[in-house]
């Protein structure tokens, strides 16, 4: 019995170990595990065992029994890796990848996105108004006088109505103020018109982004402040920022903002980025007087406003040469802001 | 505008400054240097040297080895490859070091020949070449001493003037503001102050309000000829061309004084000078030959002969100017309501040096002044002799007066960061003054100074904002509906990016011709769109009503550029009127879509498939997922396969197909798909719900129906039968597939088979087989009932 078990144990080790694909596997396993199976039917020669041996052998048979399965599951598991491998072999991970559109956002989105973000950390929300507009709005309320060039029908788009497509976005300013009272702290995304020949630098319809604080002690510290932490959250947080005096009507006093831009391979220069400044009394003035109330008194509140270009910003922060390239919207441009 | 250094140092001394010094200066002055140029030789190391001696080159033909004594106490070998010249002359020698802006001479060799140095012509150390080759020198001229010296150099700064600062337009008046800014002295005008004496006979002012000065010196005897040297020296400095002595003088002093003057030819005026309003439909003829139709807005010079002899303030006429035959002269000095002028100058598209003063404003108390000094000049140049005194109408309007400065507000503005006595230093170099009842007199010449801000905004330029600390702080202020628009059109952005969009800006100025393309909410009537007056060009001439034209635009452009996969969106305003422009100017916002060509880019994995309009209609329900879409058909003008877009209950906006005629228009090889979306409702949609359900606690089962109906019976009426069904165990359904077959063969061409999910649970339990068939079958009953439909 025992010389058996030995024979039938290395029998099907040696034919487990030739089995070299899961049906021959599964031949061998019922050949030796099965109903008939080799180790089946000598363990059935139990029953004729003297019982002082019947422990020996049961061991024997146990320990026979564990070797094969193991062997079984071994080379299961061996069969399967080999399998596994087999499927995977060949596989070029280098073809290229399997193509998905991929959309982008405008390069105007992008720029004009971050400077609101960053205006939004220094608490201003947004606010807007209509681009169709009247000449109170645009102008007489922000202190042009009547003959201004700026109202000129040669640089103003008017309509027979009477009304104008806005010139800046601080029509806005305006609007606001005419519904809330200070504090005010908005900022204006928006579309501007001006009749110039659409070129390399201009746009008949172009965007900007205008500002404005009003409340109890705002200084021309605020207004510097302000805008040097903004154009450094813009350019980076080494950009210098210079203040140029310049003239606005509806601001005094007033200046131009440069940053100054370190393109590679090029001498920094000085860039002007936006115009800013405190807003001018007549400006609260002529609020107040539309308002009925005293609200705005320049004896009460001051103020700091601003505006920049954005079409100007994304031209320098991508040094894109012509502004055209931002309203013909050619794919193979915009795909470069995916 | 264009200064000369020369001659504001003529005001005041600016030795020792830089260019650069002098840009930075007017620059933190408010004043833009827009360019600066330098003229004449730069270097102190080009001098003069005379050619002692000249021999040819042992190895070039073309160059010789000149022995030059340039004043060192021996000779300099110098190779020199020109012609022109002859042993003996004097020629600029440039030394080495000598910087010709951005190269330097050096010592070489040349063709194996030491050359220490370089002989120049004109063209190469700044100067004009009168001749091809070296800069032939005078005989005269002393060897060795830089040649800088033997000619006038200069700088020229282009500078911009803001429109507050009139009182810069001139040399003067920029010297008075550079000495300001330096603290050094203004050299004083040497003018001498006329003898004035009001006459209504000789001038008769008609039209006060637009000129409310007027006077006139009469010269007899002058001597009309080419100007001198240095008045022309002058003139061309800045860029003018002289032209003779009397009016050279009169273009002087206006850029001297800044204030304009006009000389007319005492022959041609028949006294009394009358300024008077224009007669509409007058016509004018001006020194540039053209004639101008004039309007009583205009302010003429006439005298009683009636004749336009000027357009006051602006250019004088063709036929009373100064010419060579001219041997008495009038002498206008005048000051012009600068709104007056700056309407004429524009309506008649007519500028000019004096136009571009009178517009800004003129300082009245100037007239006179101006008038003096171009007096003594003529006198001087041109001869002859002032007859009687300077003749006067009206008098200078008075347009500054005394100031108030508001310390209190001074120090809030500025954070106390400037000191009252700086200020008050500040103004007086301004050359204001104090008055005895603590106000500020300002001088005639800034009447830009009128409030408290204005002094404060002078004190802070001229002290710079540098001077200014920074503060960071701020007031909190709730976000405003704007901000929840904004933040729910960027989720709409990021998530049309994500499926593949690139998002366009266009022109919201539409061509007329493009209002075809146009995909409104509501359909336009005549009088819906709305034109501005005067156009740039009919390409731009009406707002958008629709932004769809534009992305046809940009497809259109992107296809000759053979995109073969077209994704496009844009969000903005449109603008329009309602009801056949009964109600107007209308502004909103939308969201135009546009696909055509490969639904997926082309790759080695995927064969192209065309998109098709499922393909936009899933994009559309991707934006408001959830939110059950339905396209409704509705014809849309000019356009294929229209319809409404209806989700929640509303119509938020259109959908259709290019028409195949226009799409063979556009030349593009696949179709192309639109919608335009409402954005104030599609924000509301989009917006996660705050309804989130709970999951379903026991599952449910599904049944397949496929119904044999005729091909023509829409989906929607299907579905419309569904939502009649009261089943409460369905939960849902979903088609999921369409089977025709046109042929006939396998089905009747008029017929489709369409198959259905349905979905079945119950909340509390887990259904049995017979209860999901027992409703199942229900369902099949109810909807084949209603529609008189089968079932496969």
């Amino acid at each position: 019995m025992k010389e058996k078990i030995d024979a039938i144990q290395a029998e099907a080790l040696a034919r487990l170990a030739t089995a070299d694909d899961t049906r021959a596997l599964e031949d061998a396993r019922v050949a030796i595990l099965g109903k008939k199976g080799s180790l089946t039917e000598i363990s059935a020669g139990m029953r004729d065992v003297p019982k002082e041996q019947k422990a020996e052998i049961g061991q024997l048979l146990n320990t026979a029994r564990n070797a094969i399965t193991a062997a079984i599951e071994s080379k299961q598991a061996e069969l399967q890796a080999a399998a596994d491998a087999k499927a995977l072999a060949g596989i070029d991970l280098t073809l290229p990848a399997r193509a998905l559109s991929h959309g982008s956002l405008h390069p105007l989105t992008l720029i004009r996105h971050q400077a609101i973000e960053v205006l939004r950390r220094m608490g201003f929300a947004l606010a807007d108004g209509p681009e169709i507009e009247d000449e109170f709005h645009c102008f007489d309320a922000l202190n042009t006088p009547a003959d201004h060039p700026a109202r000129n029908e040669k640089d103003t788009f008017y309509f027979d109505s009477g009304k104008l497509l806005r010139t800046h976005t601080s029509s806005v300013q305006i609007r606001t103020m005419e519904a809330q009272a200070p504090p005010v702290r908005i900022i204006a995304p928006g579309s501007a018109y001006r009749r110039d020949e659409i070129d390399a630098t201009h746009l008949s319809v172009f965007n900007q982004l205008e500002g404005l604080y009003v409340d109890r002690d705002v200084s021309l510290g605020d207004l510097k402040g302000t805008l040097e932490y903004f154009f450094r959250e813009m350019f980076g947080s080494e950009t210098e920022v210079r203040f140029r005096p310049h003239f606005f009507p509806f601001t005094e006093p007033s200046f131009e903002i440069d940053v100054k831009l370190h393109a590679k391979g090029q001498a920094p220069k000085w860039i002007e980025v936006a115009g800013c400044g405190m807003v001018d009394p007549a400006v609260f003035a002529a609020i107040d007087a539309k308002r009925s109330d005293s609200s705005f008194s320049p004896d009460q509140v001051t103020g700091f406003a601003f505006g920049m270009g954005l079409d100007r910003l994304a031209m320098i922060r991508w040094g894109i040469k012509d502004i055209r390239l931002l309203i013909e919207n050619d794919i193979r441009f915009l795909k470069q802001f995916a | 505008m264009n200064v000369s250094l020369n001659w504001l140092a003529t005001h005041v001394d600016l030795k020792g400054k830089s260019p650069d010094e002098l840009d930075k200066l007017l620059t933190f002055a408010g004043v833009e240097v827009e360019g600066i140029e330098i003229k004449g030789v730069r270097s102190d190391k080009i001098v003069v040297a005379q050619i002692m001696e000249a021999v040819q080159h042992p190895n070039a033909d073309k160059l010789k080895v000149t022995q030059v004594d340039a004043g060192e106490g021996q000779l300099r070998q110098i190779v020199c490859g020109a012609r022109n010249y002859k042993v003996g002359d004097k020629v600029p020698c440039c030394l080495p070091g000598a910087d010709l802006g951005g190269f330097v001479i050096g010592e070489t060799k040349m063709r194996g020949v030491e050359s220490r140095g370089m002989l120049a012509a004109a063209s190469e150390i700044g100067l004009t070449d009168a001749e091809d080759g070296l800069m032939i020198l005078p005989a005269d001229a002393e060897i060795g001493k830089p040649v800088r010296e033997l000619f006038e150099s200069d700088i020229l700064l282009e500078v911009e003037v803001t429109p507050n600062r009139p009182d810069l337009l001139s040399h003067y008046g920029m010297a008075r503001e550079m000495a300001t800014l330096l603290e050094v002295p203004l050299h004083p005008l040497n003018i001498t102050a006329l003898e004035t004496r009001a006459s209504s006979d000789a001038i008769r002012i008609d039209s006060p309000e637009a000129c409310p000065f007027y006077t006139l010196t009469r010269i007899r005897g002058v001597k009309v000829s080419e100007s001198p040297a240095w008045l022309k020296a002058r003139l061309e400095s800045i860029g003018l061309r002289p032209i003779n002595n009397v009016v050279d003088v009169t273009n002087f002093v206006l850029h001297e004084l800044g204030h304009p003057l006009h000389a007319f030819d005492a022959a041609k005026v028949h006294s009394p000078i009358i300024v008077r309003q224009a007669a509409d439909g007058e016509s004018f003829i001006a020194l540039d030959g053209a004639t101008y139709p004039l309007t009583s807005d205009d302010c003429l010079i006439s005298d009683s002969s009636g004749a336009a002899l000027a357009l006051g303030g602006i250019m004088g006429g063709a036929e009373s100017g100064v010419t060579e035959a001219t041997t008495d002269i009038l002498l206008e000095a005048a000051y012009f309501t600068p709104s007056r002028i700056r309407r004429s100058s524009r309506r008649l598209a007519l500028s000019s040096d004096s136009s571009y003063r009178f517009e800004r404003g003129a300082n009245p108390e100037g007239a006179l002044p101006a008038a003096a000094l171009a007096i003594r000049l003529i006198l001087e140049i041109a001869g002859g002799n002032v007859e009687g005194d300077t003749l006067t109408a009206g008098n200078p309007p008075q347009l500054t007066g005394p100031v108030a400065l508001d310390l209190a507000k001074l120090d809030q503005l500025t954070g106390a960061s400037i000191s009252h006595q700086e200020a008050a230093t500040i103004l007086e170099r301004l050359g204001l003054t104090a008055t005895a009842d603590g106000l500020w007199q300002v001088p005639a010449f800034r009447a830009d100074l009128q409030r408290h801000i204005d002094l404060v905004e002078e004190i802070v330029r001229v002290k710079g904002l540098d001077a200014v600390p920074s503060r960071f702080q701020g007031t909190f202020v709730p976000s405003s509906a704007v901000d929840h628009d904004y933040d729910a059109d960027m989720r709409l952005r990021h998530r049309l990016a994500g499926l593949g969009f690139h998002e366009c800006q266009t022109i919201k100025l539409i061509a007329d011709a493009q209002l075809i393309d146009a995909l409104p909410l509501k359909p336009l009537q005549p009088g819906d769109s709305i034109r501005v007056a005067l156009p740039l060009s009919e390409d731009h001439a009406v707002l958008r009503p629709s932004l769809v034209p534009g992305l046809i635009a940009s497809a259109e452009r992107n296809l000759r550029q053979q995109a073969s996969s077209i994704r496009l969106f844009e969000m903005g305003r449109f603008f329009r009127n309602a009801g056949g422009g009964k109600a107007k100017d209308l502004e909103a916002e939308s969201l135009a879509l546009l696909i055509s060509g490969n639904r997926q880019p082309e790759s080695w994995t995927q064969k192209p498939a065309k998109a098709d309009l499922f393909d936009l209609k899933s994009i559309i329900q991707a934006l408001i997922p959830g939110v059950p879409l339905q396209l409704v058909p509705k014809e849309k003008a000019n356009f294929a396969l229209g319809a409404d877009i209806h989700a929640g209950g509303q119509n938020i906006g259109s959908f259709a197909m290019v028409s195949p005629a226009r799409q063979r228009e556009i030349d593009s090889p696949a179709p192309l798909f639109v919608a335009e979306l409402e954005l104030a409702k599609l924000r509301k949609l989009a917006a996660v719900s705050t309804d989130i359900a709970d999951l379903p606690q026991f599952p449910g089962s599904s049944r397949d129906v496929t119904f044999d109906a005729p091909a023509a019976l829409a989906n929607a009426e299907i579905e419309k039968a569904f939502g009649k069904l009261q089943q409460p165990l369905l939960v849902s359904f979903e088609c999921v597939d369409l089977f025709t077959d046109p042929s006939g063969e396998k089905l009747a061409a008029d017929r489709k088979a369409i198959t259905y999910r349905l979905h079945y649970r119950a909340a509390d339990r887990t259904l049995t087989a017979n209860e999901v068939d027992t409703a199942h079958q229900q369902a099949l009953a109810f909807i084949t009932q209603q529609l008189g439909i089968g079932c496969r």
